[in-house]
């Protein structure tokens, strides 16, 4: 692909970045200011399970873990790929990088749908 | 700038030396001579060769800033030797080096292949996609002063090698292409008589590319000819983001041709005032 369609989505998702990490941030750092709700309850098991049944969040949640995979994943490939590497090597640093963000995704992915689909009591 | 500064006086000049065939590591030569006001670096060293060390090498050509030969790490800063004045530098000791960022020859010549191998890669010239304007020319390609003016100052580059040695990226990334040839790429682009972009979308739309500047503004200030290659990168960096979501300027090499009739009348409108002096 084009290296500029990969640096403009690595731009473009900066914004999805900063409103759903803000949001992320009200809900889990700033619970007592938007829900008036202790931060050690708003990071109790329950109240994490509770949260993570709604639709919404699944979907957010996942979009913002792709937006920051792919946005930090871009990140660390700039800054390997800018030491002197053969071809065969950045070719190699690419894909591994590839490998561990889609691996990275699949694991939040994961914890993300165990969390919505976890059956309260048993 | 003071007086004092340009008063005529002593200079010592500590000169990097490096011959592959004897050192294996560089050194440095001091030399003292008297510096009369508007002696420029170059004129020192014509000197120091031809007065004190005869062995000592450089590149140099013009003497006016337009061959862009002579550049050099002139203290701790890439400059043309021809134009920098020694009694300007304000300082009683001189160091003179190589370019850095280029492999060294021998004492200040640097190797300035990695730059002309990154200019031609963006091919640096007028392509044209009307194989059949080319080969049977109806008229000249047209460019009003606007235009001209878009890329003019990226056109005064002198391929000195200056901004490459200036560049902390190509330092740590000699993949890089580099200030010189992303300017040039984007001089090139941007010519309302080019239709060349696709053609170099290999050459620049690439990792090393011009994504990869880190925005330190060192090669606009290292340019000698007052060219802006962070600028320029950056331009280029809209032209390839608007053409790859297909925003980018449609170009056609017909559209501004003028048929030579008219390009012989615009001529004789032009034609200077008849003579006063038989």
């Amino acid at each position: 692909m084009r290296e500029t369609r990969l640096w403009s989505l690595h731009i473009l998702v900066l914004p999805i970045i900063a409103v759903l990490l803000g949001a992320h941030f009200a809900v889990m750092h700033y619970a007592p200011v938007f829900y008036g709700m202790s931060v050690e309850k708003a990071r109790e098991f329950s109240t994490m399970i509770e949260r993570g049944k709604s639709i919404t969040q699944l979907v957010l949640y996942i979009l913002l873990l792709a937006a920051g995979l792919y946005h930090g994943m871009y990140g660390v490939r700039g800054i390997i790929r800018e030491l002197p590497l053969t071809p065969t090597l950045a070719k190699l640093v690419d894909v591994g990088i590839i490998a561990f963000g889609l691996f990275i995704f699949a694991l939040g992915t994961y914890v993300t749908w165990w969390t919505y689909s976890y059956k309260i009591g048993g | 700038m003071t007086d004092k500064t340009i008063t005529p006086r002593e200079i010592t000049f500590r000169v990097r030396r490096y011959d592959p065939d004897v050192d294996t590591v560089p050194h440095f030569d001091e030399y003292r001579m008297h510096v009369h006001d508007g002696m420029t670096v170059l004129e020192a060293l014509h000197q120091i060769k031809a007065e004190k060390e005869p062995t000592l090498a450089w590149r140099s050509s013009c003497r006016m800033g337009v061959c862009g030969s002579c550049g050099m790490f002139i203290n701790h800063l890439p400059m043309l030797a021809c134009q920098t004045q020694v009694l300007h530098l304000d300082s009683d000791v001189v160091t003179i080096a190589p370019l850095p960022n280029y492999e060294n020859v021998k004492d200040l010549v640097p190797n300035l292949e990695p730059l002309i191998e990154k200019h031609a890669a963006i091919k640096p010239f007028i392509i044209h996609t009307n194989s059949k304007e080319i080969d049977e020319p109806t008229g000249e390609f047209l460019q009003s002063v606007k235009e001209r003016e878009s890329i003019s100052q990226f056109t005064h580059c002198i391929k000195c090698g200056l901004c490459l040695a200036a560049c902390p990226t190509v330092a740590t990334d000699p993949l890089f292409l580099g200030p010189q040839a992303l300017a040039q790429a984007y001089r090139y682009t941007a010519d309302n008589r080019d239709c060349g972009l696709h053609g170099r979308l290999e050459a620049i739309d690439i990792f090393h590319g011009p994504y990869q500047c880190h925005l330190a503004g060192a090669c606009s200030q290292a340019c000698p000819k007052g060219v802006d290659p962070a600028f320029a990168i950056q331009l280029l960096k809209r032209t390839l983001v608007l053409d790859s979501i297909g925003f980018g300027k449609k170009k056609s090499s017909l559209a501004k041709v003028m048929p030579l009739a008219d390009v012989v009348k615009a001529i004789e409108e032009f034609a200077p005032p008849p003579r006063t002096v038989k």
